[in-house]
Protein backbone atom coordinates (compact mmCIF):
# COMPACT_ATOMS: atom_id res chain seq x y z
CA UNK A 1 0.00 0.00 0.00
CA UNK A 2 0.89 3.49 -0.73
CA UNK A 3 2.63 5.33 2.36
CA UNK A 4 0.85 8.14 4.35
CA UNK A 5 3.05 10.96 3.50
CA UNK A 6 4.58 13.40 6.69
CA UNK A 7 4.64 16.94 4.68
CA UNK A 8 6.40 19.45 6.10
CA UNK A 9 5.00 23.38 5.66
CA UNK A 10 7.38 26.09 5.22
CA UNK A 11 5.38 29.74 5.19
CA UNK A 12 7.76 31.64 3.20
CA UNK A 13 7.46 35.71 3.38
CA UNK A 14 9.85 37.74 1.29
CA UNK A 15 12.12 34.77 0.94
CA UNK A 16 12.39 33.52 4.45
CA UNK A 17 10.31 31.39 6.41
CA UNK A 18 7.71 32.45 8.73
CA UNK A 19 4.76 30.71 11.07
CA UNK A 20 2.10 32.30 13.46
CA UNK A 21 -0.70 31.03 14.95
CA UNK A 22 -4.24 31.60 13.35
CA UNK A 23 -2.55 33.45 10.33
CA UNK A 24 -1.44 36.27 12.81
CA UNK A 25 1.75 36.90 14.63
CA UNK A 26 4.26 36.55 12.18
CA UNK A 27 8.45 34.91 13.68
CA UNK A 28 11.19 34.46 11.26
CA UNK A 29 12.06 30.82 11.16
CA UNK A 30 14.83 30.39 8.21
CA UNK A 31 16.33 30.30 4.81
CA UNK A 32 13.36 28.30 2.55
CA UNK A 33 16.19 26.66 0.72
CA UNK A 34 18.08 25.22 4.25
CA UNK A 35 15.03 23.94 5.61
CA UNK A 36 13.47 22.65 2.61
CA UNK A 37 16.64 19.93 2.41
CA UNK A 38 16.74 19.60 6.32
CA UNK A 39 13.40 18.43 6.45
CA UNK A 40 14.20 16.28 2.72
CA UNK A 41 17.58 14.61 5.08
CA UNK A 42 14.94 13.90 8.10
CA UNK A 43 12.82 12.00 6.05
CA UNK A 44 9.86 14.59 5.12
CA UNK A 45 7.92 13.13 1.87
CA UNK A 46 7.26 16.35 0.81
CA UNK A 47 7.69 20.18 0.67
CA UNK A 48 4.93 23.07 0.85
CA UNK A 49 5.92 26.33 0.27
CA UNK A 50 2.81 28.71 1.22
CA UNK A 51 3.39 32.54 0.20
CA UNK A 52 2.20 34.14 2.26
CA UNK A 53 2.82 37.75 1.13
CA UNK A 54 1.88 37.51 -2.29
CA UNK A 55 2.94 40.77 -3.27
CA UNK A 56 4.85 41.83 -6.60
CA UNK A 57 8.41 41.59 -4.98
CA UNK A 58 7.59 38.78 -3.01
CA UNK A 59 6.11 37.10 -5.87
CA UNK A 60 10.07 37.31 -8.12
CA UNK A 61 11.71 35.84 -4.97
CA UNK A 62 9.75 33.51 -4.67
CA UNK A 63 9.99 32.10 -8.11
CA UNK A 64 14.06 32.07 -6.67
CA UNK A 65 13.27 30.88 -3.89
CA UNK A 66 11.67 27.60 -5.47
CA UNK A 67 14.54 27.36 -8.52
CA UNK A 68 17.38 27.20 -5.92
CA UNK A 69 14.89 24.49 -3.54
CA UNK A 70 14.35 22.33 -6.74
CA UNK A 71 18.34 22.32 -7.36
CA UNK A 72 18.52 20.51 -4.26
CA UNK A 73 15.61 18.84 -3.22
CA UNK A 74 14.28 15.95 -4.58
CA UNK A 75 11.42 15.03 -3.25
CA UNK A 76 8.16 16.79 -4.56
CA UNK A 77 7.55 20.28 -3.84
CA UNK A 78 4.31 22.23 -3.52
CA UNK A 79 4.08 26.00 -3.86
CA UNK A 80 0.79 27.90 -2.92
CA UNK A 81 -0.28 31.67 -2.20
CA UNK A 82 -1.52 34.43 -3.97
CA UNK A 83 -1.89 31.80 -7.35
CA UNK A 84 -4.54 33.69 -9.36
CA UNK A 85 -4.03 32.89 -12.95
CA UNK A 86 -2.98 30.12 -15.16
CA UNK A 87 0.31 32.36 -16.01
CA UNK A 88 1.08 31.72 -12.19
CA UNK A 89 0.52 28.11 -12.20
CA UNK A 90 3.18 27.81 -15.37
CA UNK A 91 5.06 30.30 -13.74
CA UNK A 92 5.78 27.83 -10.66
CA UNK A 93 6.01 25.17 -12.27
CA UNK A 94 8.06 26.13 -14.91
CA UNK A 95 10.37 26.82 -12.25
CA UNK A 96 10.69 23.73 -10.53
CA UNK A 97 7.61 22.98 -8.43
CA UNK A 98 5.57 19.90 -8.76
CA UNK A 99 1.98 20.89 -8.06
CA UNK A 100 0.38 23.88 -7.45
CA UNK A 101 -1.67 24.95 -4.03
CA UNK A 102 -4.77 27.05 -5.29
CA UNK A 103 -7.14 28.14 -2.65
CA UNK A 104 -8.84 31.84 -3.00
CA UNK A 105 -8.87 32.17 -6.92
CA UNK A 106 -10.53 28.37 -6.88
CA UNK A 107 -13.46 29.66 -5.10
CA UNK A 108 -13.58 33.07 -7.14
CA UNK A 109 -12.70 31.31 -10.21
CA UNK A 110 -13.23 28.11 -10.56
CA UNK A 111 -11.84 27.20 -14.08
CA UNK A 112 -8.78 28.29 -13.03
CA UNK A 113 -9.26 24.43 -11.34
CA UNK A 114 -10.63 22.68 -14.69
CA UNK A 115 -8.11 24.90 -16.89
CA UNK A 116 -5.23 23.91 -14.57
CA UNK A 117 -5.77 20.41 -14.52
CA UNK A 118 -5.86 20.38 -18.28
CA UNK A 119 -2.68 21.67 -19.11
CA UNK A 120 -0.66 20.27 -16.31
CA UNK A 121 -2.79 17.20 -15.16
CA UNK A 122 -4.08 16.84 -11.92
CA UNK A 123 -1.63 15.25 -10.24
CA UNK A 124 -0.04 18.86 -10.70
CA UNK A 125 -3.43 20.55 -9.17
CA UNK A 126 -4.09 20.71 -5.21
CA UNK A 127 -6.99 22.79 -3.89
CA UNK A 128 -6.19 23.83 -0.05
CA UNK A 129 -9.84 24.29 1.51
CA UNK A 130 -9.26 26.35 4.32
CA UNK A 131 -12.72 25.66 6.60
CA UNK A 132 -13.73 26.80 9.89
CA UNK A 133 -16.70 25.86 12.17
CA UNK A 134 -20.43 28.01 11.78
CA UNK A 135 -22.93 26.58 13.75
CA UNK A 136 -21.96 23.22 13.54
CA UNK A 137 -21.50 23.37 9.43
CA UNK A 138 -17.69 23.26 8.62
CA UNK A 139 -17.57 26.68 5.98
CA UNK A 140 -14.67 27.13 3.43
CA UNK A 141 -13.13 30.61 4.07
CA UNK A 142 -10.48 32.56 1.88
CA UNK A 143 -8.37 35.06 1.94
CA UNK A 144 -6.38 33.78 4.60
CA UNK A 145 -9.05 32.80 6.59
CA UNK A 146 -10.73 36.31 6.88
CA UNK A 147 -13.75 36.04 4.00
CA UNK A 148 -17.12 34.03 4.59
CA UNK A 149 -17.54 32.11 1.20
CA UNK A 150 -20.73 30.47 2.80
CA UNK A 151 -19.85 27.53 1.20
CA UNK A 152 -20.07 24.50 2.94
CA UNK A 153 -16.63 22.66 3.08
CA UNK A 154 -17.50 18.95 2.09
CA UNK A 155 -19.81 19.90 -1.05
CA UNK A 156 -16.83 22.20 -1.70
CA UNK A 157 -14.48 19.61 -1.91
CA UNK A 158 -16.60 17.35 -3.71
CA UNK A 159 -16.94 19.85 -6.40
CA UNK A 160 -13.19 20.83 -6.86
CA UNK A 161 -12.65 16.99 -7.66
CA UNK A 162 -15.15 17.33 -10.06
CA UNK A 163 -13.11 20.19 -11.30
CA UNK A 164 -10.22 18.34 -11.75
CA UNK A 165 -7.93 18.59 -8.41
CA UNK A 166 -5.53 16.07 -8.05
CA UNK A 167 -5.15 16.60 -4.22
CA UNK A 168 -7.45 18.41 -1.56
CA UNK A 169 -4.52 20.61 1.33
CA UNK A 170 -7.43 20.50 4.00
CA UNK A 171 -6.50 22.92 6.57
CA UNK A 172 -8.77 23.62 9.86
CA UNK A 173 -8.89 27.38 10.77
CA UNK A 174 -9.96 26.52 14.14
CA UNK A 175 -7.03 24.20 15.05
CA UNK A 176 -4.46 25.87 12.73
CA UNK A 177 -1.37 26.60 15.35
CA UNK A 178 -3.13 25.85 18.22
CA UNK A 179 -1.42 22.64 18.53
CA UNK A 180 -4.35 20.86 20.17
CA UNK A 181 -4.57 18.45 17.59
CA UNK A 182 -5.97 17.89 13.96
CA UNK A 183 -9.93 18.27 13.27
CA UNK A 184 -10.49 14.96 13.12
CA UNK A 185 -14.01 15.23 11.89
CA UNK A 186 -13.72 17.82 9.46
CA UNK A 187 -11.18 15.94 7.83
CA UNK A 188 -12.53 12.38 8.11
CA UNK A 189 -16.23 13.88 6.43
CA UNK A 190 -14.14 15.46 3.45
CA UNK A 191 -11.87 12.04 3.29
CA UNK A 192 -14.78 10.29 2.60
CA UNK A 193 -17.11 12.15 0.38
CA UNK A 194 -14.02 12.45 -2.28
CA UNK A 195 -11.98 9.72 -4.02
CA UNK A 196 -8.65 11.72 -4.38
CA UNK A 197 -5.73 11.94 -1.64
CA UNK A 198 -6.55 14.32 1.40
CA UNK A 199 -3.73 16.33 2.91
CA UNK A 200 -4.98 17.27 6.89
CA UNK A 201 -3.23 20.61 7.68
CA UNK A 202 -3.48 22.30 11.22
CA UNK A 203 -3.41 21.20 14.79
CA UNK A 204 -0.63 19.26 15.11
CA UNK A 205 1.31 19.34 18.85
CA UNK A 206 1.95 15.69 19.51
CA UNK A 207 3.09 12.89 17.93
CA UNK A 208 -0.38 10.89 18.69
CA UNK A 209 -2.30 13.85 16.41
CA UNK A 210 -0.90 12.67 13.82
CA UNK A 211 -1.74 8.72 14.18
CA UNK A 212 -5.27 9.97 14.55
CA UNK A 213 -5.10 11.81 11.81
CA UNK A 214 -3.60 9.40 9.31
CA UNK A 215 -6.60 7.22 10.25
CA UNK A 216 -8.57 9.27 8.25
CA UNK A 217 -6.33 11.29 5.86
CA UNK A 218 -3.74 9.93 3.34
CA UNK A 219 -1.48 12.99 4.46
CA UNK A 220 -0.52 14.72 7.62
CA UNK A 221 0.76 19.03 7.46
CA UNK A 222 2.62 20.29 10.13
CA UNK A 223 5.13 23.26 9.96
CA UNK A 224 5.63 24.89 13.52
CA UNK A 225 6.02 22.01 15.58
CA UNK A 226 8.77 20.76 12.70
CA UNK A 227 10.39 24.31 12.92
CA UNK A 228 10.54 24.35 16.91
CA UNK A 229 11.79 21.21 17.04
CA UNK A 230 8.90 20.44 19.22
CA UNK A 231 8.91 16.73 16.97
CA UNK A 232 11.35 15.33 14.77
CA UNK A 233 10.46 13.50 11.55
CA UNK A 234 12.80 10.79 12.19
CA UNK A 235 11.44 10.16 15.50
CA UNK A 236 7.95 10.74 14.25
CA UNK A 237 7.69 8.25 11.77
CA UNK A 238 9.50 5.34 14.04
CA UNK A 239 5.88 6.01 16.47
CA UNK A 240 3.86 5.62 13.60
CA UNK A 241 5.33 2.29 12.20
CA UNK A 242 5.50 1.39 15.73
CA UNK A 243 1.47 1.81 15.71
CA UNK A 244 1.30 -0.20 12.04
CA UNK A 245 0.81 2.99 10.02
CA UNK A 246 3.23 2.50 6.91
CA UNK A 247 5.66 5.45 6.67
CA UNK A 248 9.06 5.71 4.39
CA UNK A 249 11.54 5.54 6.57
CA UNK B 1 27.91 12.64 -20.44
CA UNK B 2 25.30 14.51 -22.41
CA UNK B 3 21.22 14.24 -21.91
CA UNK B 4 18.65 16.04 -23.78
CA UNK B 5 15.16 16.70 -22.40
CA UNK B 6 12.59 16.96 -24.31
CA UNK B 7 10.63 19.64 -23.55
CA UNK B 8 7.17 18.41 -24.86
CA UNK B 9 4.93 19.90 -22.39
CA UNK B 10 4.19 22.53 -19.81
CA UNK B 11 5.25 21.51 -16.27
CA UNK B 12 7.83 20.75 -14.39
CA UNK B 13 11.21 20.04 -16.33
CA UNK B 14 13.49 21.94 -14.18
CA UNK B 15 13.45 18.91 -11.68
CA UNK B 16 14.94 15.48 -13.47
CA UNK B 17 17.02 18.09 -15.19
CA UNK B 18 18.74 18.95 -11.15
CA UNK B 19 18.02 15.47 -10.57
CA UNK B 20 20.33 14.51 -13.83
CA UNK B 21 22.66 16.50 -13.12
CA UNK B 22 23.76 15.68 -9.67
CA UNK B 23 24.74 12.36 -10.61
CA UNK B 24 27.12 13.83 -13.44
CA UNK B 25 24.85 14.33 -16.91
CA UNK B 26 25.53 17.43 -18.59
CA UNK B 27 22.06 18.45 -19.35
CA UNK B 28 20.06 20.75 -21.63
CA UNK B 29 16.25 21.07 -22.28
CA UNK B 30 14.93 21.45 -25.65
CA UNK B 31 12.39 20.59 -28.15
CA UNK B 32 14.13 18.65 -30.33
CA UNK B 33 17.46 15.97 -30.23
CA UNK B 34 20.42 17.93 -30.85
CA UNK B 35 22.29 14.95 -32.45
CA UNK B 36 25.23 14.44 -29.71
CA UNK B 37 23.74 13.74 -27.32
CA UNK B 38 24.22 10.18 -25.11
CA UNK B 39 20.70 10.28 -23.97
CA UNK B 40 17.61 11.47 -24.92
CA UNK B 41 15.45 11.73 -21.38
CA UNK B 42 11.57 11.29 -22.30
CA UNK B 43 9.89 13.56 -19.03
CA UNK B 44 6.94 12.79 -17.28
CA UNK B 45 4.12 15.85 -18.09
CA UNK B 46 1.70 15.97 -20.44
CA UNK B 47 -0.97 13.55 -21.31
CA UNK B 48 -0.46 10.39 -23.51
CA UNK B 49 -2.24 11.38 -27.05
CA UNK B 50 -0.84 15.16 -27.37
CA UNK B 51 2.84 13.77 -25.79
CA UNK B 52 2.47 10.42 -28.00
CA UNK B 53 1.84 12.34 -31.11
CA UNK B 54 4.55 15.05 -30.55
CA UNK B 55 7.22 11.94 -30.09
CA UNK B 56 5.69 9.88 -33.59
CA UNK B 57 6.72 13.18 -35.35
CA UNK B 58 10.47 13.23 -33.94
CA UNK B 59 10.32 8.89 -34.12
CA UNK B 60 12.17 9.31 -37.55
CA UNK B 61 15.39 11.45 -35.88
CA UNK B 62 14.90 8.96 -32.44
CA UNK B 63 15.76 5.71 -34.77
CA UNK B 64 18.63 7.25 -36.50
CA UNK B 65 20.36 8.42 -33.42
CA UNK B 66 19.30 4.95 -31.72
CA UNK B 67 21.43 3.36 -34.48
CA UNK B 68 24.32 5.55 -33.39
CA UNK B 69 23.82 4.31 -29.33
CA UNK B 70 21.85 7.03 -28.12
CA UNK B 71 20.26 5.44 -25.27
CA UNK B 72 16.39 6.90 -23.90
CA UNK B 73 15.51 7.34 -20.89
CA UNK B 74 11.69 7.63 -20.14
CA UNK B 75 10.18 9.18 -16.93
CA UNK B 76 6.37 8.49 -15.69
CA UNK B 77 4.45 9.51 -18.79
CA UNK B 78 7.96 9.35 -20.62
CA UNK B 79 7.68 5.68 -20.24
CA UNK B 80 4.49 5.07 -21.30
CA UNK B 81 4.79 6.50 -24.45
CA UNK B 82 7.58 4.59 -25.48
CA UNK B 83 4.84 1.21 -25.67
CA UNK B 84 2.68 0.59 -28.20
CA UNK B 85 -0.47 1.98 -27.41
CA UNK B 86 -2.30 4.18 -25.41
CA UNK B 87 -5.53 5.03 -24.05
CA UNK B 88 -5.47 8.76 -22.13
CA UNK B 89 -7.56 11.47 -24.21
CA UNK B 90 -8.34 8.75 -27.10
CA UNK B 91 -6.72 5.62 -28.44
CA UNK B 92 -3.49 6.90 -29.53
CA UNK B 93 -0.52 5.14 -31.07
CA UNK B 94 2.95 5.18 -28.69
CA UNK B 95 6.56 4.89 -29.89
CA UNK B 96 6.07 0.98 -29.90
CA UNK B 97 9.79 0.25 -28.13
CA UNK B 98 7.74 -1.98 -25.52
CA UNK B 99 5.18 -4.11 -26.41
CA UNK B 100 1.56 -3.76 -24.61
CA UNK B 101 -0.59 -1.00 -23.40
CA UNK B 102 -0.78 2.13 -21.33
CA UNK B 103 -4.74 2.45 -19.41
CA UNK B 104 -5.93 3.62 -16.29
CA UNK B 105 -5.42 1.73 -12.84
CA UNK B 106 -8.56 -0.40 -13.11
CA UNK B 107 -9.17 -0.96 -9.37
CA UNK B 108 -11.10 -0.09 -6.09
CA UNK B 109 -8.12 3.16 -4.91
CA UNK B 110 -7.77 6.69 -5.17
CA UNK B 111 -6.54 8.27 -8.50
CA UNK B 112 -4.45 9.65 -9.15
CA UNK B 113 -2.04 7.83 -7.02
CA UNK B 114 0.01 9.41 -5.23
CA UNK B 115 3.19 8.89 -3.15
CA UNK B 116 5.87 6.11 -2.60
CA UNK B 117 5.79 2.86 -2.86
CA UNK B 118 8.04 0.36 -2.46
CA UNK B 119 9.41 -1.03 -5.72
CA UNK B 120 10.51 -4.85 -6.03
CA UNK B 121 13.10 -6.02 -8.32
CA UNK B 122 11.66 -9.55 -10.64
CA UNK B 123 14.70 -10.04 -13.36
CA UNK B 124 16.63 -7.43 -14.05
CA UNK B 125 19.24 -8.03 -17.24
CA UNK B 126 20.15 -4.50 -17.77
CA UNK B 127 21.85 -3.74 -14.31
CA UNK B 128 20.06 -1.07 -12.91
CA UNK B 129 18.60 -2.31 -9.92
CA UNK B 130 21.07 -2.97 -7.42
CA UNK B 131 20.69 -1.35 -4.06
CA UNK B 132 17.03 -0.58 -4.81
CA UNK B 133 14.97 -3.83 -4.26
CA UNK B 134 12.74 -3.22 -1.55
CA UNK B 135 12.76 0.44 -1.31
CA UNK B 136 10.24 3.36 -1.28
CA UNK B 137 9.78 5.40 -4.87
CA UNK B 138 7.55 8.26 -5.42
CA UNK B 139 4.66 7.81 -7.97
CA UNK B 140 2.23 10.32 -9.37
CA UNK B 141 -0.08 8.82 -11.96
CA UNK B 142 -3.65 7.20 -12.76
CA UNK B 143 -2.32 5.34 -15.61
CA UNK B 144 0.15 2.01 -15.97
CA UNK B 145 1.29 0.02 -18.68
CA UNK B 146 -0.26 -3.72 -18.89
CA UNK B 147 2.92 -5.78 -19.85
CA UNK B 148 4.67 -8.56 -18.62
CA UNK B 149 8.03 -7.27 -19.67
CA UNK B 150 9.25 -4.97 -16.74
CA UNK B 151 12.34 -6.07 -14.33
CA UNK B 152 10.59 -4.03 -11.82
CA UNK B 153 6.93 -3.84 -9.88
CA UNK B 154 5.29 -2.30 -7.45
CA UNK B 155 1.51 -2.60 -6.77
CA UNK B 156 -1.70 0.02 -5.86
CA UNK B 157 -4.76 -1.69 -6.90
CA UNK B 158 -3.00 -3.62 -9.81
CA UNK B 159 0.54 -4.86 -9.95
CA UNK B 160 2.45 -2.79 -12.48
CA UNK B 161 5.94 -2.00 -14.15
CA UNK B 162 8.16 0.21 -12.33
CA UNK B 163 10.92 -0.54 -14.82
CA UNK B 164 10.96 -1.50 -17.66
CA UNK B 165 13.96 -2.00 -20.30
CA UNK B 166 15.55 -3.23 -23.79
CA UNK B 167 19.01 -2.81 -25.61
CA UNK B 168 18.52 1.47 -25.52
CA UNK B 169 15.96 2.33 -23.46
CA UNK B 170 14.89 2.54 -19.83
CA UNK B 171 11.49 3.43 -18.37
CA UNK B 172 10.55 4.38 -15.08
CA UNK B 173 7.11 4.97 -13.70
CA UNK B 174 7.83 6.20 -10.71
CA UNK B 175 9.86 9.61 -10.94
CA UNK B 176 13.50 8.86 -9.81
CA UNK B 177 14.42 13.24 -9.72
CA UNK B 178 11.26 13.39 -6.80
CA UNK B 179 12.45 9.70 -5.10
CA UNK B 180 14.74 10.95 -2.46
CA UNK B 181 18.08 8.48 -1.99
CA UNK B 182 16.33 5.40 -4.07
CA UNK B 183 16.05 8.04 -6.94
CA UNK B 184 19.58 9.10 -6.51
CA UNK B 185 20.48 5.45 -6.56
CA UNK B 186 18.20 4.20 -9.67
CA UNK B 187 19.86 7.36 -11.94
CA UNK B 188 23.98 6.38 -10.47
CA UNK B 189 22.73 3.10 -12.12
CA UNK B 190 21.39 4.64 -15.06
CA UNK B 191 24.50 6.53 -15.91
CA UNK B 192 26.50 3.53 -15.58
CA UNK B 193 24.53 2.02 -18.06
CA UNK B 194 24.64 4.64 -20.59
CA UNK B 195 28.27 4.34 -19.97
CA UNK B 196 28.33 1.01 -20.74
Amino acid sequence: MTTKRIIACLDVKNGRVVKGVNFLNLKDKGDPVELASRYEDEGADEIVFLDIAATVEGRRTLLEVIKNTASVLSIPLTVGGGIRTIDDVSRILGNGADKVSINTAAVENKRIISEASEQFGAQAVVVAIDAKRVNNDFIVFTRSGTYNTGLNAISWAKEVEQLGAGEILLTSIDKDGTREGYDIELTEKVSKSVNIPVIASGGAGKMEHFYEVLKVADAALAAGIFHDGIIRIPDLKKYLLSKGVEVRI
Amino acid sequence: MKATVINYGVGNLFSIKAGLEREGFNVIISFFPQGDEDVIVLPGVGAFSAVASYLNSLKGKFEELRERGTKFLGVCLGMQVMFEEGTEGGISKGLGWFKGKVDRINANVKLPHIGWDKIYVKNDPCGLTEGIDGKYVYYVHSYVAYTDNYIAYSDYGVRYPAIVCNDFAVGTQFHPEKSSNTGKIFLRNFYQWVKR
